[in-house]
């Protein structure tokens, strides 16, 4: 690799799994204080691979968590679009995700940058800014921010093969037939607890998968394994924002 | 694979709960003695019939309650822990404690 590119350890922040990445010939460029794998050295391939079987780390993006009581009341008077049902997931006009996770839980991924929607609007920064800058104590109860961008992994796989490769590690349905856009799953993933969130990128079935930090090297290399058989491959930034604009 | 439907995320495998036993109202906490403490917190009914448990989704760590017969272990219903506790419990100090 060329002197001078970008490397995950150019920043304090780096993906829970950049060591993979980097064994698997990533090239990366920054984003959100952070290294972000763009490619594995093949952009066309992987356009490909990403409308058959993809897997993106997603890791360095931003994402946050509201939860305990008054959080959807709150989050709604932010102006975001909280699913009325536990277990439905939401997209926002600027592309980021508001998944209800529980009656008093809202979980929201940032949008994918450089995505078709992706806006001005970076909700996961918006919404930490207004919850901390609301009076203390608050005059209606709005929950408490939850941190997720240190606790979570979060991976996209993408692809026609998607649900089949769930199959082999995951107990719950995630056929397109049985589990619709914007359904959630919170279940068990290569015996990780994780949360699955489907939302499909350029007509094919995408999920978002969010797991343990600690652990996230362990259900990379699981999940790279279950990918095999399909013929499978990491995928960058590039691809999955190919795949976002692809109609 | 046995199944439990949770309240919170519908039917999934029995390996991703754990069952904290049965569900017990607390004693008055304002006139309950030490033997009536011991008696709730370390002894366990261990009926042989329909019971109420207290079982943990934990990948949600979502806490609910089911009723279970233990003779023949079948799930007959599984509700929200709220159906139940829904009034806010109050810890007044004793005269002379506070």
């Amino acid at each position: 690799m060329a002197t001078g590119a970008p490397q995950p350890t150019d920043h304090l922040r780096r993906s829970f799994v950049y060591r993979e990445l980097l064994s698997a010939g990533a090239h990366f460029e920054g984003e959100g204080g952070a290294a972000i794998a763009t490619h594995f050295g093949d952009p066309a391939g992987e356009e490909a691979a990403a409308r058959r079987l993809g897997l993106a780390d997603l890791s360095p993006l931003a994402r946050v968590g509201f939860k305990g009581a008054g959080t959807a009341e709150w989050l709604a008077k932010q102006k975001v679009a909280v699913p009325p049902e536990s277990n439905q997931a939401v997209t926002q006009d600027g592309g980021a995700l508001a998944a209800r996770l529980a009656p008093g839980e809202v979980l929201i991924l940032g949008a994918i940058p450089g995505g078709a929607l992706a806006g001005e609007d970076d909700l996961p920064a918006r919404l930490a800014a207004a919850w901390a800058k609301a009076p203390i104590p608050p005059k209606t109860p709005r929950g408490f921010p939850v941190p997720r961008a240190d606790t979570h992994a979060w991976f996209l796989l993408t692809g026609a093969d998607s649900p089949a490769m769930f199959a082999k590690v995951c107990g719950v349905d995630l056929r397109p037939a049985k589990f619709a856009p914007g359904c959630i799953a919170q279940t068990s993933i290569a015996r990780l607890n994780g949360t699955v969130i489907r939302d499909d990128k350029g007509r094919l079935p995408a999920y978002h998968l969010l797991a343990d930090s600690a652990s996230a090297a362990y259900l990379w290399g699981c999940l790279r394994d279950a990918m095999t058989e399909f013929g499978g491959a990491p995928i960058g930034l590039q691809a999955v924002r190919a795949l976002v604009n692809s109609t | 694979m046995k199944i439990m439907p949770c309240p919170l995320n519908g039917p999934r495998n029995i390996s991703e709960f754990s069952c904290f036993g049965e569900v017990a109202d607390m004693p008055e906490p304002t006139t309950a003695d030490d033997a009536a403490w011991a008696e709730h917190v370390w002894y366990a009914n261990n009926t042989a019939g329909v019971v109420r448990e207290w079982w943990c989704h934990v990948p949600t760590s979502y806490w609910f309650i089911a009723e279970r017969n233990t003779v023949t272990d079948e799930i007959l219903r599984t509700y929200p822990a709220s159906e139940v506790y829904n009034q806010r419990v109050e810890f007044a100090p004793k005269d002379g404690t506070a």
